[in-house]
Order: C-alpha cells, then structure tokens, then sequence
C-alpha cells in the first residue's frame, strides 16, 4: 500500500458542529508511505477515532477513506484482517494487551500470527528499552510506562507499510522516548513504511515530514 | 494457537461443560438404545421374511351346523370370482390341497425319529417370496423345497425337547436336515427327499411349490379327485380397511386374526420407543441448550480478549476456532461414550433374546450408529455456526 487517503472525512458526531478547523476532518488529507506525520491533538478532537477509522475498527465517519484510490468503507472482514496482518500495524493508545500473559507472550501471540521477527531480535528490543528483566513478568503486573514498551514491540512484530502510534510516550521518560523513536524509524525506514505519530502535547521526537492540527 | 487457546480458556466453567456432558450423554443414549432396541425386536419379528407382507388367508366358517349337514366349506368359483371383483383385494390365490397321501420321516441324528401321516398344500409362487430356483420343483427331480409352520419347531423346542432333554434346534439347523417323504395313491408310489427352506408362523400348513403339486396330484391322486380350494390367500392394499372386515363377516368368513394382533403390538411397540426417543430428543435439545448458553456467557466474559485478537490480525475464523473445537470435541466424546454404553446394554439384552429364542438374529447397529453421526453432524454445524456467529458481533462493534 502506497498512500492513504482522506476525503473531507469527519465522525458522525462532528456532524452538527459549525467550528470545527482541522488540518484533517472535512480536509483533503493524504499519508505517503516512507514518510513521518504528526498529528497533534487536543482531547476530544477525534484522535483515537482517526486511528479507528483508518484501522477498520468503526466506521462512523462520513467523507471517504481511500487505500491506494480504493474505498475501504466496504472491505470485507478478509480483506481487513489481511491489512492489520500485513500492511498495517497499530499502538493503541489503550495499549490492548492481555494481562494474563507475560510480556514475552503478549508479542509471540502476535509473531507467531505473522512469523516476521526472530526471537533474537524481540529479545534485543527488550534489552534496548530496558525492560530485560520483564520478559516473563506478567503484563497485568507492569507499569503502564513498561506496558507501553512492549505494546510497541509486539506492534513491530509484522510487516507494515505504515505504522500508527498513538500516544506512544505519554508514561515514558525522555530517555526510553529517545529509543523508542529510535527503534520505531530504524524499522519504518527498513521496511519503507510511513510512520504516523500522535500526541496530545508531549510528542515523540523524530524528523516529521509534515505535522497536522486536528 | 497454544498461546491463543491459554488465553481463551480463561473462565470456562467446568461444572457447566460437565452438566452439558452429563446431560447430552443420557439424550444421546436413549435416542441410540430406542433405534437399536427396536431394529433387533424387528429382527426377531421377521421370520416371515419369506412371505409378502400384506396378505389374509380366508377360509369358510366351520359350525356344527356344517358338520352335521355335510355343507361344503369350499370356495367355489363364484364366490372366488365376487371376491376378486372387490375394490380392496390386490391379488388372490387358492391353497391347492393335496389328493394323494403322505408320509414323512425325520430323523435327528441318533437322538429322536418322528414319522407321520401329512399332507401338502400349494399357493401360487407369487405368494411366496423365496428365491425363485430354491422354491422350484422339476419333474423327474426327488427333491421338494418345503415350509413348515413354525408351530412345529415351537412344539418339538418346548414341549418334546424340554420334556425329553434333547437340544433344542433352530429353524438354521433344521434347515440343513432332510425329511423323507413317501407319497402313494392311485397306484404309485415315490420316495422324495424334503428340503426345508424356511418356517412360517402365519401359514399353518405344509407348503411345497405349485409346480409340484400339480405334477404329484396328476400322478398320484385318482382322476376324479380334483377339488374345490377350501382356503384362499389375498394380497389386500391395506388391511385394516373396515371394508374387508365387514365383507368377511357378510359371508361368513374366517382369516388369521394373529396378523392383526402382532401389528397392533408392533405398532404399540412403535408408539412406546417414539416416546422414548423424543424424551432423548428433548434432554438432548435441552442439553445443546446448556452448552450455548455457556459459551455464550464464555464468549461474553472473554469478549475484550476475543476484540483485541481481532484487532491485531486474527481473522474471525481463527479466534473461532477453540471454542468450536471445544464444543465439537465435547459433543464427539458425548457420542464415542454413548456407543460404548449402547453396545454394553445391547450385549446384557441381546443375551436375554438369545436365551428366550434361540434363532434370534441380531439387527445390525449401523442404523443406530447412522442416528448418532447425524445428530453429532447437526448439533456440531449448529455450534459451530453459533460461536462464529457470537465472534462476528464482536468485530461489528464498531460502536
């Protein structure tokens, strides 16, 4: 997938609002793979819903959203689990891990799903964010900082042609935002995919190609 | 899937599933004991097999009147002519009796010797359903196929046998026996061996083929001995028609009134194992009632795990799977156990007929075994289905 499309896109629940100025509801809005966007936002202006728009997950929205010129308003469930298995990944903001399983299960239940990364390397993902020692911790007794950490792993763990990260540093120190920015663009660039960020004020720190106001 | 499943199996109640086992368990035996339990009573009922099924044998009323006055108990023409032109007769045949006499000897193998005086009696062939070249006669032949009534081998089995400690024989081994048959009259005489192809129990007379005895009435009975047949063998359409009930009666007719009786027992028989198999039906029902209800309320609880596999890439077939694989399982070890139950109470049973009729032939069990795989097929199409349909709505909730 090359590019994702927007057409004067908005939540039903805009609908009657008169004052909304927004670099993407209502806009002619297109992401480019290889490429880096932030999308700053203040509360209740729709974050979470673009990212569940964009992802298949609800669809009440009017305007269009275009993969590659293609509408996806009518994808079929097949053709939307191909895309969060293959073309695109995706860091809730809510994280959605199961708490139940330990770290190290949390992101093979999704590897084994895709069987992209080696062990090696998601063993070594842990180690540069300093969570080592959680590996077999059980995800429901970790911080949400050390949750969010593994979220973004298991997030890596499939190829993608973009990669939506939802407030990926709202509980991280400077330091692990700094590698986190830094092991999720060593791996967009690898793969060529665009990354596209969002923030409600702290942001991640990478080379944005464009930044939009929601 | 390991890692899947360990996350889905996360609330399943076990004394839930265990009541849906329990309860599945007994429908599914009673519906499998009910189908078999009435093929094998069937098979022991079908020893008449050599006979087609809806027939009547009619014969004059005896009175003392008809002693005394010397009245003929025979058919004659006419009345054989009034009565093919009725509605409700399909076919109609006469017993041929025979005109000359007989003897039969029978030897059991160093053990007993019957002889006596008989006769034979023939009804057109295509009121005997046996193989066509076992229920032949050719001329110049010294063999002649025979049906005895079953009264004969119940008399020998319980009464003289019990009596006198000799084995009891089965319609198999007679079978395999020959009776020696002396036959005079006008002037000649033979000697014939007899070859039992079966036993009847409605038929209380010595049957041999048409063809027979016509060729041993033309050679042995004096020409004038032609007879008018005292009894007549009708293939009726339907025989608890209230027509032929009351046309008997109009002309003082008699017929076998055991037909009537074995197929109200039969069909007494039939209503009893009905009932029992829907009481089955019904626990089974409720039981599959049981266990959607829990994967239901399985469903439910695990419903954000269920969402969250979705949302990373599991396709709805995938995040299906366990609880279907759960509930088929279930419902294929409720089947397997049911089998071994059914075959364990069929054996104590069985042995029981065995005891009471010792030519009794078990029914096969792939009827009843046919009945479980159905029901096991329709319940597991309709768990499957369910659980899909349950994960289907958790990806629609796009709130």
């Amino acid at each position: 997938m090359e590019k994702i499309q927007l057409i004067n896109t908005l939540p039903n629940v805009f609908q009657t609002r008169t004052d909304i100025s927004s670099d993407i509801w209502n806009q002619k809005v297109e992401f480019e793979k290889d490429k880096l966007y932030l999308v700053e936002a203040n509360s209740g202006t729709g974050k979470s819903s673009l990212c569940s728009f964009i992802y298949g997950y609800r669809s009440d929205y009017q305007g269009q959203i275009l993969f590659d010129g293609e509408e996806t308003r009518n994808y079929s469930v097949a053709q939307w689990t191909e895309i969060r298995k293959k073309h695109f990944a995706l860091l809730w903001q809510e994280l959605r891990m199961f708490p139940e399983l330990t770290a190290m299960e949390n992101v093979q239940i999704k590897n084994k799903l895709t069987g992209y990364q080696k062990k090696k390397q998601i063993l070594e993902w842990f180690e540069m964010l300093g969570i080592a020692d959680k590996v077999d911790a059980k995800m429901g007794r970790m911080s949400f900082g050390q949750q969010q950490r593994v979220a973004l792993i298991r997030a890596l763990c499939q190829p993608f042609d973009f990669i939506f990260v939802d407030e990926p540093i709202s509980h991280l120190d400077d330091t692990n935002s700094e590698i986190m920015g830094r092991i999720l663009t060593t791996e967009a660039k690898r793969q060529g995919a665009g990354i596209i960020a969002t923030s409600i004020g702290k942001h991640i720190e990478l080379n944005y190609d464009k930044v939009f106001k929601l | 899937m390991k890692l899947v499943w360990k996350l889905l199996r996360q609330h399943i109640s076990i004394p839930q599933f265990a009541g849906f086992f329990f309860a599945n368990l007994v429908g599914v035996v009673i519906i499998l004991l009910g189908v078999q339990f009435y093929n094998d009573y069937q098979s022991l009922d079908s020893e008449d097999s050599f006979m087609k099924a809806d027939y009547l044998i009619v014969n004059k009323k005896i009175g003392a009147m008809s002693t005394i006055t010397g009245k003929s108990s025979s058919f004659t023409k006419a009345d054989i002519e009034e009565l093919q032109d009725e509605s409700f007769v399909e076919k109609i045949g006469a017993f041929t009796p025979s005109s000359f006499n007989v003897r039969a000897r029978f030897d059991v193998d160093g053990f007993a010797n019957f002889s006596t005086e008989m006769f034979f009696e023939s009804v057109p062939d295509e009121f005997v359903d046996v193989a066509s070249d076992e229920w032949e006669y050719k001329e110049g032949s010294t063999e002649i196929p025979i049906i005895l009534p079953k009264n004969y081998l119940d008399l020998y089995n319980f009464g003289y046998a019990q009596g006198k400690g000799l084995p009891k024989l089965s319609t198999g081994i007679l079978g395999a026996m020959k009776l020696k048959v002396s036959i005079n009259g006008n002037g000649n005489s033979g000697e014939y061996d007899g070859k039992i192809v079966g036993f009847s129990s409605r038929l209380n007379t010595i049957l041999v083929p048409e063809s027979f005895m016509q060729w041993a009435n033309g050679e042995y009975a004096s020409s004038d001995a032609a007879q008018e047949p005292t009894r007549l063998i009708l293939e009726v359409n339907n025989p608890t028609d209230e027509k032929i009930t009351s046309y008997l009666q109009g002309h003082n007719y008699e017929t076998d009134e055991d037909k009537l009786d074995a197929s109200k027992t039969n069909f007494v028989l039939r209503i009893i194992v009905s009932i029992v198999m829907v009481i089955g039906l019904v626990i089974s029902i409720l039981s599959f009632y049981i266990l959607m209800l829990s994967v239901f309320l399985l469903v439910q609880k695990n419903s954000s795990k269920l969402e969250n596999l979705l949302l990373i890439g599991y396709s709805p077939s995938k995040v299906s799977f366990p609880y279907q694989a759960l509930t088929v399982g279930l419902n294929v070890l409720v089947l397997l156990l049911a089998i071994v139950i059914l075959l364990v109470v069929r054996s104590i049973y069985i042995g029981l007929f065995e005891q009471m009729f010792p030519d009794f032939q078990s029914a096969s069990i792939l009827p009843s075994l046919c009945v479980g795989f159905i029901l096991l097929i329709v319940v597991s199409v309709f768990n499957i289905i369910a659980v899909r349909n349950k994960v289907m709505s958790i990806w629609k909730r796009k709130d």
